[in-house]
């Protein structure tokens, strides 16, 4: 393409991006398409992926199209195999697109819809994608190492320790939120619980069938088990209307956290084949077919944005989650704008099957992009709702009242009218007994999907069976992260009991798997049954923590990346990484302060074991909540001090780096020549 | 054997179809996307390494010769986290 066209075209899409940002940030007092969003959103991935990508592989990188990657140099057709980047960006972006994006902005939409919005695409852009790209590429100059083995490596022994704590208490917080969502999409729901339970029997069909009778045929096994789990959506509407049925699957929060907890224990001492691979490969069919439904219902369908752009909650009392946007937006919003977690991706499989240098910038930016824009659907999601609806699903009985009058009430009275017949109707609608005070993110989104969806396919009529869909979606992809999560946790103790006593470490003497099971899920089964029992839902206290986790792991990424541009002698270009580091360091040790020590008892956790101890009279039941709340500012103190030692290792490095007082060079893999590029210039 | 890279059937297939003859029914780049996009599910889906396994032990598939994939696979698959 000549220049002059190339620069035209990049001027026409910098001002479409423009524009549209401009029409989401400055509309006010109207309702604007959701479209703004999309294209806003397209745009900005566009000029970013284009120029700043870029910029960071010729300058900062220096991704070299002749050097062989380990896939090339270590092939053994099993762990190291080079493939074609298309298939690699599809099983990347398959890995990394989990609960997170879809709940996060959400919870986030309590702000209205521009917070979330701009933290996504800047997020993503300047943090999250970078993140995502430095993080694989190095790890591919390294032979394929993961995020604890490079950090022991680059930084020091205490940065190998801080990064391999901070995976496993991020793993711990993670199920027990990702639980304690699962539990507030299936309380009393008959309809769901059905659903949901069907989709064991079903996973251990497709494990043998997949064993005996047509080996290896996943595909056609995953879209058995979906038609299965459709037909099992089917039934739930029968089971929630035969009042024989129905009360075998009403459940309450606690029975529900039990049965999760019990299903743990099994998923991760139950053999793999049986359970937790099939369920994987059921829930990455549902999710991929899903998220490509829903993005093409947003661009059909074209829904309106009926939440303001701001609401009055940016001043910090929301009721979903108290705070102000600084810095709470920003750690509610970790997926879809910059995640710790995908780090461990970037540097777990992707790094073993990039065929060429060149193509980590396609990979790993650009699958962040991907994982991106679903953060933008769900925040479309979420905003097509009227705003009196989505705060009273959203909002926690604590905060609201116990009866649909005190919370229809209370939220009309903040300016977003709503009406109890008015929920009741909306819960009628999609098969629920109420939509009140089903926090945790996933119910509202599913009524949003729900809504998008059945404005033009099937109309009102099969609201129902959308929600359900939506629900079950949900669920499945949270129970699924909830196996592989408490196996890997399950893995890394025994990895570490094993220094301890030999015997512990071996994966497969059984009293070791089941006493490090049952460790594993008794820390997360711990906080997902705090969260059961606190009156405010849970998910005020425990998605801050869980997203001060994971940008905790994040900010040791970045740590690690920013290390190694500096002893690659680019420290000129470390503000790549250190701008987006200095950012979540500010945003996490200020939330974590003011989690930990804020006087607003809906924020500060020992504020609130204050109130409680001097408000009302004691109890086992107070002492408990009091107890958790010392619990969870403790366990942010510990996450924040480990986090703070990392950073001055790294800071001492960088600085002994640039004085000239250490001479260091980075542990990559030596330089050998890749074949493929003579095959093709051949 | 790089089988994920696209695998030498579809290939072959892809050269034969990308000739551009006037008159082929089905157009090149719809053949070379659902190419890709199979092979993509095959990665996603491990289809793809049960074939490396098996060329690489010179076995047919069977339950026997799954059954083996898995216990390779687990060793790899179960230390895998999901991402949130």
């Amino acid at each position: 393409m000549a220049k002059s066209l190339q620069i035209l075209v990049w001027g026409v899409v910098s001002l479409l991006g423009a524009l549209a940002l401009g029409a989401i940030a400055l509309h006010r007092g109207e309702q604007i398409n959701a479209m703004w969003l999309v294209v806003a959103a397209f745009c900005t991935y566009a000029v970013g992926y284009r120029f700043y990508s870029k910029f960071i592989s010729a300058k900062v990188l220096a991704l070299d199209a002749k050097r062989a990657t380990p896939a090339e140099r270590l092939e053994d057709g099993r762990d190291f195999v080079p493939t074609n980047k298309w298939v690699v960006f599809g099983h990347h972006f398959a890995a990394i697109a989990g609960p997170g994006p879809l709940v996060g902005p959400v919870l986030a939409a309590q702000f209205g819809y521009l917070p979330g919005t701009l933290w996504i695409l800047a997020g993503a852009v300047f943090g999250g994608c970078v993140q995502d790209f430095v993080i694989l590429l190095f790890s591919v100059r390294r032979d394929g190492k993961s995020l604890t083995e490079m950090a022991r490596e680059e930084i020091g022994i205490v940065g190998g320790f801080v990064a391999y704590a901070a995976v496993i208490s991020i793993i711990v917080i993670l199920l027990a939120v990702a639980s304690l969502i699962v539990v507030n999409a299936l309380k009393a729901s008959p309809w769901a619980v059905f659903t949901i339970a069907m989709t064991i029997p079903i996973a251990l069909l497709m494990g043998l069938y997949l064993r005996r009778l047509r080996p290896g045929k996943v595909l056609e096994v995953s879209f058995l088990g979906f038609i299965l789990v459709m037909l099992a959506i089917w039934g739930g509407q029968w089971v929630s209307q035969t009042p024989a049925v129905a009360p075998w699957f009403t459940l309450t929060a606690s029975t529900l956290a039990v049965v999760i907890i019990i299903y743990g224990f099994f998923a991760s001492a139950l053999p793999v084949w049986l359970l937790l691979a099939p369920r994987d490969y059921l829930s990455t069919f549902v999710k991929l077919g899903t998220i490509g439904l829903l993005a093409i219902g947003i661009i059909a369908l074209r829904p309106t944005l009926h939440m303001p752009p701001l609401t009055r909650f940016i001043d910090g009392s929301g009721p979903i989650f108290a705070g102000s946007i600084f810095p709470f937006a920003f750690i509610t919003i970790a997926c879809g704008a910059i995640s710790g977690f995908h780090s461990l991706i970037s540097s777990g499989t992707t790094p073993k099957l990039i065929r060429r240098e060149l193509e980590t910038r396609m990979v790993g930016y650009g699958a962040m992009m991907a994982e991106s824009m679903v953060a933008i659907m769900a925040t479309i999601a979420a905003c097509v709702l009227q705003p009196g609806i989505y705060f009273a699903i959203n909002s926690p009985a604590g905060v609201v009242g116990q009866s649909p009058e005190t919370a229809s009430a209370t939220i009309s009275g903040w300016g977003f009218p709503v009406t109890a017949a008015g929920m009741h109707a909306l819960a009628q609608a999609v098969g629920e007994q109420t939509l009140f005070n089903r926090t945790g993110g996933a119910p509202a989104f599913a009524v949003g999907m729900a809504h998008i969806f059945s404005s033009s396919l099937g109309g009102q009529a099969v609201m129902a069976i959308w929600y359900h869909f939506a629900i079950m979606f949900e669920a499945l992809f949270i129970l699924t992260v909830l196996d592989a999560g408490t196996r890997v946790g399950r893995f890394m103790v025994q990895d570490a009991l094993g220094h301890v006593w030999k015997p512990l470490g071996r994966t497969g003497w059984y009293p070791s798997i089941l006493a490090t099971s049952a460790l594993i899920v008794a820390a997360w089964g711990s906080f997902l049954w705090q969260g059961v029992k606190d009156p405010l839902g849970g998910i005020n206290s425990l998605w801050p923590l869980f997203g001060i986790c994971n940008q905790l792991l994040a900010t040791v990424a970045l740590c690690v990346a920013t290390t190694i541009i500096v002893k690659m002698g680019k420290a000129r270009y470390s503000p790549v990484t250190l701008v987006p580091l200095t950012w979540l360091v500010s945003v996490t040790f200020t939330a974590s302060w003011q989690k930990m020590f804020d006087p607003n008892p809906r924020i500060g956790f020992l504020a609130h074991a204050r109130q409680l101890a001097s408000s009302v009279a004691p109890s086992h039941e107070i002492s408990r909540l009091i107890f958790n709340d010392r619990l969870d500012a403790v366990v942010t103190g510990v996450l924040v001090c480990m986090v703070t030692l990392i950073l001055l290792e790294s800071a001492f490095l960088w600085v002994s780096v640039l004085s000239g007082r250490m001479q260091v060079k980075v542990k990559e893999a030596p330089f050998v020549p890749t074949r493929f590029a003579a095959e093709e210039q051949g | 054997m790089r089988a994920s890279r696209l695998e030498p059937s579809e290939r072959s297939t892809a050269g034969r179809c990308s000739a551009g003859q006037p008159g082929a029914a089905v157009p090149t780049w719809l053949i070379a996307t659902a190419t890709l996009l199979l092979s993509t599910l095959r990665e996603i889906f491990d289809e793809s390494a049960y074939s490396r396994f098996l060329a690489r032990h010179e076995m047919d598939s069977c339950p026997s010769a799954y059954a083996a994939f898995l216990r390779e696979q687990e060793r790899n698959k179960a230390r895998l986290p999901k991402c949130c």
